[in-house]
């Protein structure tokens, strides 16, 4: 969740306008820089936006090599917005904008894949060619992995470095080679670690000043890609969603061709989902503490089967019914109470297990309510179901329970 | 002192459709610090007077008082109670707990009697000391002789210095010499003053009590085997 941005984050994406406005359809720009501007201008409840043209299928040089892929131009709250990080080096600033430097922020595995020769290479000051163009690399995002991959790789680490102290030069090699030997294919997140930005103004004039249709030139291409902003107060979700819409109205000439897509529904999905597997979850310990209850219960009946004769011992000389009642719930209960603690033992020993084999920030949080809440059901499991085996044993006629047997 | 009064005690019992008239007016009186056997043959309702006399069942007609008390018609709260404080059972099986120790045995009764944990120790002790175990205190009845184990079973109803001691064929399970120690034991606790009622069909042990109770068909044909002129007559006064 954290690598796709939150649900604050909402993309304005083009619609067919409705069938009245057809007629005048064509006066919208559609999704222009301007939409950006006048959104950071106009609407407060707007935290931050950014307009995205996209340059796809671009050519990357590096000496010899040449790689492909798509390069983002963007302003500086990209960053924010699509929650990168700047691990090396800078963002892009309003300077760079302003100026339309040719200078671009890349993702970890641009690195990689331009740089193979030199792990963690810091390429700050390097100079690439995008479609031929040189752009100096002024700052690298971090590397985005999953948390248990992350966990694992510094586990790795962590042992080499141990193997590593009397030699640490193979050390090196080994870690350097562990970190390349990662098949492209395998990098999750492979999208937004493969992310190249440069200013949009620079991306507007060295790129998308002509487009080229059949030979012929259309003249600039100034429609955006992607236009995406972020809510500053996700209480206010619906009123910011409004404030945007009367804004882009205006710029879009009340053609409605633009519509909102937010996160909302994937988040709702994934609520679902887990309130579902907590549901589930509820379900079959309900079910298991039956059955326990039925064992608990089974057990105790073949006890005091067994016992029968005790009982009437134990009323000869002067138990009580309830005294009898009591006793049968009481061993019941210290069933349920032994029963409680073996399984804490075990939940504990089970979530050690669990924390070896999926490490990362899934470990399971254990509160002592939790604890203590459960301890408290295997307890009333045990008193419950031993209410029954003790009433039939409290009814028991002495007389005859001395006889059994 | 009429340590128990039985007055035209009747005692049916419904088996499915039949009834079966256990004991047929019973008048019967037993005083401080007797000794006496209930005889009779099997299903002549000895066992049947015992439990009424021992409170583990109440008349359906008819009176009884144990120590002063209206029984006949007790709640089974205050049944446990007499027994635990009025009652010491023996009986012919033992009936010790096989996984408690002699000394938890003997302490048994006391801890319905709310006895605090000290003063149960204590009390177990001496009794335990009066019927000579106090070597076997630790052992669990399983690694007790018959004879050691109606011992303990006779301290445990002795614990709670009851009012009377009822011993349903005491010497049922054993062989005869260890049968003579358990009565020459009960003989001695009469002579300390101790009630004490055998239940037996066993005429030869029953000649050994001083007063006889013979039951048959639900009445008592005999109580007093001092005098065999009496026969027939119910209510009775002690032999002395």
């Amino acid at each position: 969740m954290q690598q796709v941005g939150g649900i604050e984050q909402v993309s304005v994406i083009p619609q067919e306008p409705p069938e009245e406005q057809q007629l005048f359809a064509d006066t919208s720009p559609g999704r222009t820089v301007k939409d950006a501007e006048s959104i950071e201008r106009s609407a407060p409840l707007i935290s931050s936006v950014t307009p995205v043209s996209t340059l796809g299928g671009c050519a990357i040089h590096r000496g010899p090599i040449t790689i492909r892929g798509s390069v983002d131009g963007c302003w500086p709250s990209y960053v924010e917005i699509n929650k990168h990080n700047v691990a090396v080096g800078r963002n892009l600033c309003d300077l760079d904008l302003e100026e339309a430097k040719r200078v671009c922020v890349i993702g970890k595995v641009i690195v990689d894949r331009l740089w193979p020769e030199f792990p963690n290479y810091n390429p700050i000051g390097e100079t690439i060619l995008l479609n031929n163009r040189p752009f100096t690399v002024v700052g690298v995002f971090e590397f985005y992995e999953r948390e248990q991959d992350k966990r694992r790789r510094q586990l790795a680490q962590e042992k080499a470095n141990a193997k590593a102290t009397p030699t640490p030069t193979p050390a090196k090699k080994r870690s350097g080679r562990s970190s390349r030997s990662t098949p492209l294919g395998n990098i999750p997140f492979l999208a937004k670690n493969s992310t190249i930005i440069i200013p949009i103004s620079t991306m507007m004039f060295e790129f998308k000043s002509a487009s080229v249709v059949g030979g012929v030139d259309q003249g600039p291409n100034l429609k955006l890609d992607a236009l995406t902003f972020q809510v500053a107060d996700i209480n206010r979700f619906q009123e910011a969603l409004a404030q945007v819409r009367r804004i882009l109205t205006e710029t879009h000439r009340t053609v409605e061709d633009f519509a909102f897509s937010t996160r909302e529904e994937m988040f709702d999905a994934i609520e679902q989902n887990i309130h579902e597997t907590r549901m589930s979850g509820g379900l079959i310990a309900g079910i298991s503490l039956l059955v326990g209850g039925i064992g608990i219960m089974n057990i105790m009946l073949a006890s005091i089967t067994e016992r029968i004769r005790e009982i009437g011992v134990r009323r000869a000389v002067g138990a009580k019914a309830r005294d009898i009642f009591v006793q049968i719930v009481v061993e019941s209960a210290v069933i349920g109470f032994i029963g409680g603690l073996l399984g804490l033992i075990a939940s504990a020993a089970m979530m050690k297990l669990l924390i070896y084999i999926s490490p990362g920030k899934n470990a399971p949080v254990v509160e002592l309510d939790n604890v203590l809440i459960s301890f408290g059901f295997a307890v009333v499991i045990g008193v419950l179901s031993g209410l029954y085996p003790a009433w039939k044993a409290s009814r028991l006629d002495p007389i005859e329970a001395l006889r059994y047997g | 002192m009429p340590l128990i009064e039985l007055i035209d005690v009747v005692k049916r019992y419904k088996i499915g459709e039949q009834e079966i008239l256990a004991l047929d007016g019973i008048d019967l009186t037993i005083d401080q610090g007797e000794y006496a056997a209930i005889i009779g043959p099997s299903g002549s309702g000895k066992s049947t007077l015992m439990h009424l006399l021992g409170c583990l069942d109440t008349p359906t007609s008819g009176t009884m008082l144990i120590d002063g008390i209206d029984v006949s018609r007790a709640s089974g709260n205050k049944l446990s109670e007499m027994r635990n404080q009025k009652i010491g059972f023996v009986f012919q099986s033992f009936n010790l707990l096989p996984k408690l120790t002699v000394l938890q045995n003997v302490e048994l009764p006391m801890i319905y009697a709310g006895v605090s944990a000290r003063e149960r120790r204590e009390r177990a002790m001496v009794a335990i000391e009066r019927v000579e175990l106090q070597n076997r205190v630790k052992n669990t009845p399983l690694q007790l002789s018959g004879g050691q184990m109606q011992r303990v079973a006779i301290a445990r109803a002795l614990v709670n210095n009851p009012r009377i001691i009822f011993a349903d064929e005491p010497t049922g399970n054993l062989d005869s010499r260890t049968g003579a120690n358990i009565l020459q034991l009960f003989r001695e606790l009469s002579t300390g003053g101790c009630t004490i009622v055998l239940v037996t069909h066993d005429a030869k042990i029953a000649a050994q009590t001083p007063r006889r109770i013979e039951i048959r068909d639900g009445k008592i044909v005999d109580s007093e085997s001092m005098d065999p002129l009496l026969s027939g007559q119910a209510q009775l006064t002690p032999t002395k």
